[in-house]
């Protein structure tokens, strides 16, 4: 093909060439103003194609902007104020056992063996953040709110995205710093407003995001687990002891003789967050 | 076509011609560039990522589906039957996240057209290179990791703790056996989300490899020799 035209060039592809030229020249000529109709149909036609250009993308970005897909691991890097950290999954602690994390709400880390039933339950007091953190690992997205201000229409807006909802949880959380706050395995986003427009963005960017949790395909309800969505192990206020699990899973006590005196270094919630390099839950692979 | 004044309006108009050139340039280029966007906006989703019976990918979702297939009996069985909570917690979680996957793995096969489970002419692991298979008592390959049908056996007549000593045992030689398959896939496999769940599959057992061993110890016992 290549070198058919080059053959063509000289002798053929020229002459056919030169006619169009001068027909076009010819008709500028012989008109000897602006060419208003070659002009108009440029116009149109550049018109006509911006269009398409402009319906082509708004269709494909709205469409595809909130879903995750093999060329958009992490959809909700796209949203605003939302904070990444990377965690370890696979860590477990038991039922007495407490984990001393490094965000609050947690959105990843150790977690007990147990994860809380996530088949779209509003629980209505608070839940141990150790079984929490457990159910995001398997890709639930667990809306998390200050009793003290949302309340009333907010409540059940809030409410209205969960009850039922596969791999989605809502629990109160005293003390929340914000209103509302919405968990995924090593994502948080903090809000004001259950009118916010990045809540549905965020459940649909992340929940059962086979890219961003570390579990594809773990399961939600709890029929085998010993945990009873109807009696789910309580919240608890108090900031962990020394004998607590740190980020990095491991225990400074309470292994061994949970003695009062363990080595003195309360596991710091500030510490630089724990294993982030390990983390499968990073975007970039 | 040809008219005779062609010097005179070269002359006339240069500058006026190369402005038809390049407008004429552009707008073909904008109604080319414009259909194959509708073009491809009509097709978006149906992306020709078909991997061949060949490939790693084909090879080894239909071989890991079969790896986690006997995970889910051996969870299975240990949800049911082990006295130790921990441990069953521990079965119900590989059971249920691994038959998710292994839904995953023979919907993508049958996406692609494949068969579902390894055709009976083709070996397991014949996708991976270096793969360490060992054969049962009857000289039938298995991948890495598998437990032979005498470990199955013996692993239904046990009760108790040794019940759960050898679900652990089994399981953490399994996981080590899933997690060298599912590495190679992650760094080998050509659709990019076949190389995902392979790596979320090796991270995974990762963690779980050292999960078992940490039970094992608390209870006593050691991983199976070899």
């Amino acid at each position: 093909m290549a070198s058919g035209t080059q053959k063509k060039g000289p002798q053929g592809g020229k002459g056919g060439k030169k006619s169009a030229v001068s027909a076009a020249r010819a008709s500028v000529v012989t008109k000897k103003g602006p060419p208003w109709a070659l002009i108009a149909g440029i116009t149109a036609i550049v018109l006509l194609a911006g269009g398409v250009f402009s319906y082509a993308y708004f269709q494909v970005s709205a469409a595809q902007k909130f879903i995750a897909s093999d060329d958009n691991k992490d959809p909700s890097e796209a949203i605003n104020g939302v904070v990444k950290v990377a965690y370890a999954s696979g860590q477990h602690v038991q039922a007495t056992q407490r984990v001393a994390y490094d965000q609050s709400p947690p959105f990843g880390g150790p977690h007990d063996g147990v994860w809380a039933d996530c088949t779209g339950i509003v629980y209505p007091a608070p839940v141990r953040n150790e079984n929490m953190v457990h159910t995001l690992e398997h890709g639930t997205v667990w809306i998390a709110y200050n009793p003290d201000k949302v309340q009333g229409a907010e409540l059940d807006k809030l409410k209205s995205k969960v009850e039922g909802t596969a791999y989605m949880v809502m629990s109160p959380y005293p003390g929340l710093d914000r209103p509302i706050s919405l968990q995924s395995w090593g994502h948080q986003l903090k809000l004001d407003s259950a009118e916010d427009e990045r809540i549905d963005q965020f459940i649909k960017s992340l929940r059962a995001n086979n890219y961003q949790n570390p579990e594809p395909g773990g399961r939600c309800d709890s029929n085998q687990t010993g945990f009873d969505p109807a009696n789910p192990p309580p919240f608890v206020a108090e900031k962990p002891g020394a004998d607590a699990v740190g980020m990095d899973g491991k225990n400074p006590g309470a292994s061994t003789a949970p003695s009062a005196s363990a080595p003195a270094s309360t596991p710091a919630p500030a510490s630089t967050p724990a294993a982030p390099t390990t983390s499968a839950a990073a975007p970039s692979q | 076509m040809t008219t005779p004044d062609e010097p005179t309006a070269r002359s006339f108009s240069s500058g006026r011609s190369t402005l038809v050139y390049v407008a004429a340039a552009v707008v073909v280029l904008l109604v080319g560039a414009a259909a194959g966007m509708l073009i491809t906006l009509a097709t978006t989703g149906s992306a020709p990522e078909t991997p061949g019976a060949d490939s790693i990918d084909v090879g080894f979702a239909q071989d890991m589906r079969v790896h986690h297939l006997q995970a889910i009996t051996m969870a299975g069985m240990a949800r049911d039957r082990s006295e130790d909570t921990e441990v069953r917690q521990l079965a119900f979680d590989i059971e249920s996240t691994q038959l998710d996957q292994s839904g995953q793995l023979s919907g993508w096969l049958t996406a692609w057209g494949q068969p579902t489970l390894s055709p009976p002419d083709q070996p397991h692991m014949r996708w991976m290179a270096g793969a360490h298979t060992h054969s049962d008592a009857a000289g039938v390959d298995l991948m890495p990791g598998m437990a032979t049908s005498e470990e199955l056996m013996k692993l239904r007549a046990l009760k108790g703790t040794e019940f759960t000593v050898y679900f652990l045992q089994l399981m953490l030689r399994h996981h080590v056996g899933g997690l060298e398959m599912a590495t190679y896939a992650a760094d080998h496999a050509r659709v990019g989300y076949v190389r995902n769940l392979a790596q979320k599959i090796a991270s995974g057992q990762k963690a779980e490899v050292d999960l078992l061993t940490t039970m094992l110890k608390a209870r006593g016992a050691q991983p199976l020799p070899g």
